[in-house]
């Protein structure tokens, strides 16, 4: 891996940025997730800048619930839940509200938890978080909630 | 034996290798003793090297963090009236250019290495570490839990209806650290002996997911506190204050304050809430507002489910503030506003209040941020 892939994934490790972490129990390597992630959003065809583009429309609106449920476009159902402070992204390229919006398919039930910090790893580093982290976009969930 | 002697001088050198760099960290890294001045008024002795965020907690000064030190949060600043180098790479994402030219750092990434001095807010230097026992958890809806904690040392906490300690949880699952939030207190100054906080559970969070899944009454838990600046100005202003979700929480200790006060202030409660599950404590206010005259209780719901059968206010808190302030609150009278809750919800107030001739400088709030 890259001297800034190395760096990146010591921060993800629990204790150093947030107490859980961002790989969750999952063995493989920073490299490895974001690889083995973008075969299965190009299999699943689901673009990253499309996809970073929907999550931040769909945090826009779920600020405007200020903190009680929305509904938007008649297909989802969106909460936002915000925390005191701040949260830096591992790659140490940015700083980020800590701010979480649950969405929910009112048709299928399909749902996911993104923050800020989710969109910005999703959109520039294409990390999903590793499996079982509490913030992982699971591609497979995202294109259910996306249908 | 050349296969037993190998390895030993291998470790011989590695023992030497590590003891030259435990000798050399002593001596390059021993600052001795240094001085800590707080507000030109308090000075400290203390062991030099460790970040000033720790160095002041062992003295029994508690700086909030809430991400207990690790730079992440930006929350532990001070003002340091020394030189204590330049910022480091850690502190520029938190650190405004208005913050720079007052010298203002993280606590927890400048490390205490000569004599200091530093400003902090007055109130950090009465902040207690305290022990105690939680008492009670109770669910005041399906995502908000109401801690009761007994303190057990020091016995009695003083603080300002309105402020926040920060709650310690310990390790659990796969955290395996101390995970520090902060939590404003929702009981009354009165009720010295213990306090309530209300905690609503968010997805994926470390210290909410503590405290519905795994808390336990009778367990021993710490906090430090109190903190904040969010408190009742002593004025004669109508006070209109708004809360949504855990927000009730600083809002019901003013509240109730005010009340065992006896202040003749008028005061409007606005609570948002998308349906009767999300609401609590309803009775408790609409109680509170037969038996005092000047307190009015205004809950509404965004979205009422058809079961709720709801005859209040309907309609978003923002919206249901506007129509107050325009038709039933006297328009000649002063006013400040009290907020809590999340900055989206904070900014829409402030920006209705701001519209009703509410000047920003009298609107107060206890931003999640």
């Amino acid at each position: 891996m890259s001297p800034e892939f190395i760096e990146a994934q010591k921060n993800m490790k629990p204790g150093v940025i947030s107490s859980v972490g961002f790989l969750g129990d999952d063995e493989r390597d920073l490299a490895q997730i974001i690889q083995e992630d973008e075969l299965l959003m190009s299999q699943l065809q689901l673009d990253f800048d499309e996809v970073a583009r929907w999550m931040e429309r769909i945090m826009d609106e779920a600020v405007k619930g200020l903190g009680e449920p929305m509904i938007v476009e008649g297909k989802w159902e969106v909460q936002i839940y915000e925390a005191r402070g701040f949260i830096p992204c591992p790659f140490k390229d940015g700083i980020f509200r800590k701010r979480v919006a649950l969405v929910r398919n009112l048709q299928n039930n399909a749902k996911i938890s993104f923050s800020d910090l989710s969109i910005h790893l999703l959109k520039k580093h294409h990390f999903l978080q590793g499996r079982g982290s509490p913030f992982r976009i699971e591609p497979e969930q995202l294109k259910k909630l996306l249908d | 034996m050349r296969v037993l002697v190998e390895p030993l001088i291998v470790s011989l050198i590695s023992f030497l290798l590590a003891l030259i760099i435990v000798i050399v960290d002593a001596v390059v890294n021993n600052y001795g003793e240094v001085k800590i001045t707080i507000n030109k008024k308090k000075t400290m002795t203390v062991k030099g090297g460790v970040p000033l965020l720790f160095t002041l907690a062992s003295q029994g000064v508690f700086i909030p963090s809430a991400c207990g030190g690790r730079g992440s949060c930006g929350v532990c600043k001070v003002k340091v009236l020394s030189d204590v180098g330049p910022y480091l790479p850690t502190e520029f994402a938190y650190i405004s250019k208005e913050q720079m030219k007052e010298n203002v750092r993280l606590s927890c990434q400048v490390k205490v290495k000569k004599d200091i001095e530093i400003e902090i807010p007055e109130e950090l230097l009465y902040a207690k570490k305290f022990q105690a026992v939680v008492e009670k958890i109770n669910n005041v809806t399906y995502d908000i839990k109401e801690l009761t904690l007994k303190l057990i040392e020091p016995k009695t906490i003083d603080f300002r209806a309105g402020q926040y300690v920060q709650l310690s949880i310990p390790p659990y699952g796969k955290i395996n650290e101390v995970t520090q939030r902060a939590y404003s207190i929702s009981s009354p100054p009165s009720e010295n002996e213990h306090i309530q906080l209300l905690i609503r559970l968010v997805p994926g969070g470390a210290a909410t997911t503590y405290v519905h899944n795994y808390m336990k009454e009778g367990e021993k838990v710490q906090f430090t506190g109190p903190f904040g600046e969010f408190y009742v100005r002593e004025t004669n202003a109508v006070m209109i204050c708004v809360a949504g979700g855990s927000g009730m929480a600083p809002l019901r200790s003013l509240i109730i304050d005010l009340y065992q006060k006896n202040v003749e202030r008028e005061i409007w409660y606005f609570f948002g809430a998308r349906a009767m599950k999300d609401l609590f404590y309803v009775d408790f206010f609409m109680e509170l507002e037969k038996k005092w005259k000047n307190f009015h209780f205004i809950p509404a719901l965004s979205s009422p489910d058809p079961q709720d059968e709801w005859n209040g206010e309907i309609g978003l808190i923002t919206d249901v503030l506007d129509k107050y302030l325009k038709s039933k609150i006297d328009l000649s009278k002063p006013k400040e506003g009290y907020l809590c809750g999340s900055p989206g919800m904070i900014n829409a107030c402030v920006q209705v209040m701001k519209n009703n001739g509410i000047a920003e400088e009298k609107i107060y709030f206890d931003k999640f941020a």
